[in-house]
């Protein structure tokens, strides 16, 4: 299917969010309406997006309640967990900060890292407040001495989104913990919590080991919580049931498109109502991202988007980036590509990472090349064994995972490669990945 | 020492690590290189000799990048038998 075919359908805006936002609609929704981006950069949308002011919120929602500590069992109960992709309870985060006696930051993390995802940023942008909340309630609930909005430095449009509502509350003289905008640098690991947390501590903006520290150290802390996270626990506190939606990022041959489906919606329906499935199914879904994995059309054709269900089949929707490859694209081909991207983007503080990406990122060429030899494939598999799970960060499980995936649901091209035939499509890279085309 | 009902574990903060290699020559039962001169730890509950070892690596390490960790719990995992477990 040409880009051309594809255009006149994905002007369209998927039908349930695409209605003009009122307030029984937006109780019921984190968007105010799903958007269309480009395929690479910031998420700015192609068509003039709302955004939320102060006193809109306030008249959809109402006014934000002061954040206590009964919120723990609330959050609990309404089962909030991270939205940046790896699904950790929020109440055990809170249970972990308040051991601590230290002076405490909260961070609401809007540095998506995954090149693909653009769903916080989008958020952010149309609904400010709803994050901004968000975090005064979590600074409140815990005693917080900081309360930040951290973002990647080339992030300009959310932040200039950020800035004006940050301001629009100083006007308004809530009575609320100072926010405070901090741009951290643009690279893939400034969005990795323990990067944020060293930064804001006053080191560089790179990832730790967690080392042993004693419970009741009055070291400096740090809570950093996904700004879509906040987003859902502001309207938690305000006592609205818990959203039962997810928050999408879909490459197309075109754009990615970013909209909101009840959670449980088939994987079908997603990828009709963005095009994919006009001229058949897809080859293959990359699920997450970059730091992802591959699922085959034969396991998603019949799987929704519940984190859950996707977890009890050895998937997982990350962050909520879906990014679905054309027959006739060559899988070990765009592996090799993102293989080659993440090992660029490697803080090289840990050898197994510093090392092993590249080795990974010679494997993967070799193999989508069509010409690894029997040494070279073992070694491929050899290191993804190395390297799994020995990073500080888990920057390098994110590679091995990814690879691991792609042997196993394209394992009928891995045969004809190493039988020295390639795909067609072999030398080019369909995903817009920073670099892929060479 | 390690206390009953408790286990140790060696454990290494990667990004401090720098390959030097010195835990590889004092500790060699309880940790092996990788091809890039990398520690990956073989052991995963250490008796009280490997733990003497594991000690030494730690004070040795020119990067500071060891460490043990001893849990309250003791570890379900098993042991290869003929080893004995610290109890």
């Amino acid at each position: 299917m040409t880009p051309d075919e594809l255009t006149m359908d994905q002007r369209r805006a998927p039908a349930p969010m695409s209605v003009a936002p009122d307030a029984s609609l937006v109780r019921q929704a984190l968007l105010l309406h799903g958007v269309q981006i480009d395929r690479v950069g910031e998420a700015d949308p192609w068509e003039p997006a709302a955004v939320e002011h102060l006193e809109h919120l306030v008249g959809r929602v109402g006014p934000r309640p002061y954040g206590s500590l009964d919120l723990i069992t609330v959050i609990e109960r309404a089962g909030l967990t991270g939205h940046g992709g790896a699904h950790v309870p929020a109440a055990a985060k809170w249970r972990k900060t308040l051991q601590g006696g230290g002076p405490l930051t909260v961070v609401a993390n809007g540095a998506e890292s995954e090149p693909l995802s653009a769903k916080d940023a989008t958020l952010m942008r149309q609904r400010p407040h709803l994050v901004l909340d968000g975090l005064a309630i979590a600074a409140e609930a815990l005693g917080a001495d900081r309360a930040v909005v951290w973002l990647h430095g080339d992030d300009h449009g959310t932040a200039a989104t950020l800035q004006g509502a940050i301001a629009e509350r100083r006007a308004a003289r809530l009575h609320e913990p100072a926010l405070e905008l901090v741009m951290g640098p643009s690279h893939y690991l400034s969005g990795e919590s323990s990067a944020i947390t060293r930064a804001l501590q006053g080191g560089p903006t790179l990832p730790t080991a967690r080392r042993p520290q004693d419970p009741r150290s009055r070291g400096p802390r740090t809570l950093v919580h996904n700004v879509e996270t906040l987003a859902r626990l502001a309207l938690v506190a305000r006592g609205y049931p818990p959203l039962p939606t997810m928050l999408l990022t879909v490459l197309t041959p075109v754009s990615r498109m970013v909209f909101e489906v009840p959670r449980g919606t088939p994987v079908v329906d997603v990828l009709e109502g963005t095009g994919w499935l006009r001229n058949g199914p897809p080859q293959a879904v990359l699920l997450g991202g970059y730091g992802g994995q591959w699922a085959s059309w034969r396991d998603l054709r019949s799987a929704t988007f519940d984190e859950p269900a996707l977890r009890a089949a050895g998937l997982s929707i990350g962050a909520g980036v879906v990014a679905p490859i054309a027959h006739g694209a060559c899988g070990l081909a765009e592996t090799a590509a993102i293989t080659a991207y993440l090992a660029s983007m490697s803080a090289r503080q840990c050898g197994p990472c510093l090392f092993g990406l590249p080795a990974l990122t010679d494997g993967m060429r070799a193999l989508a090349a069509g010409d690894a030899s029997r040494r070279e494939r073992a070694q491929l598999l050899e290191d993804l064994r190395l390297v799994e799970g020995r990073g500080a960060c888990h920057h390098p499980d994110g590679a091995t995972r990814l690879i691991a995936s792609a042997l196993e649901v394209f394992e009928h091209d891995v045969v004809e490669h190493v039988a020295g035939r390639p795909c067609h499509e072999a030398g080019r890279v369909g995903l817009p990945v920073p670099g892929g085309h060479r | 020492m390690t206390k009953p009902g408790s286990t140790s574990r060696l454990r290494i903060d990667a990004a401090a690590c720098d390959g030097i290699g010195v835990c590889a020559h004092l500790a060699a039962d309880i940790l092996e290189l990788d091809r890039w001169g990398f520690p990956i730890i073989t052991v995963r509950d250490l008796s009280r000799g490997e733990l003497s070892a594991a000690k030494r690596a730690v004070r040795a390490c020119p990067r500071k990048a060891l460490w043990i960790e001893t849990t309250a719990v003791p570890s379900v995992v098993q042991r290869a038998p003929g080893v004995s477990t610290p109890s």
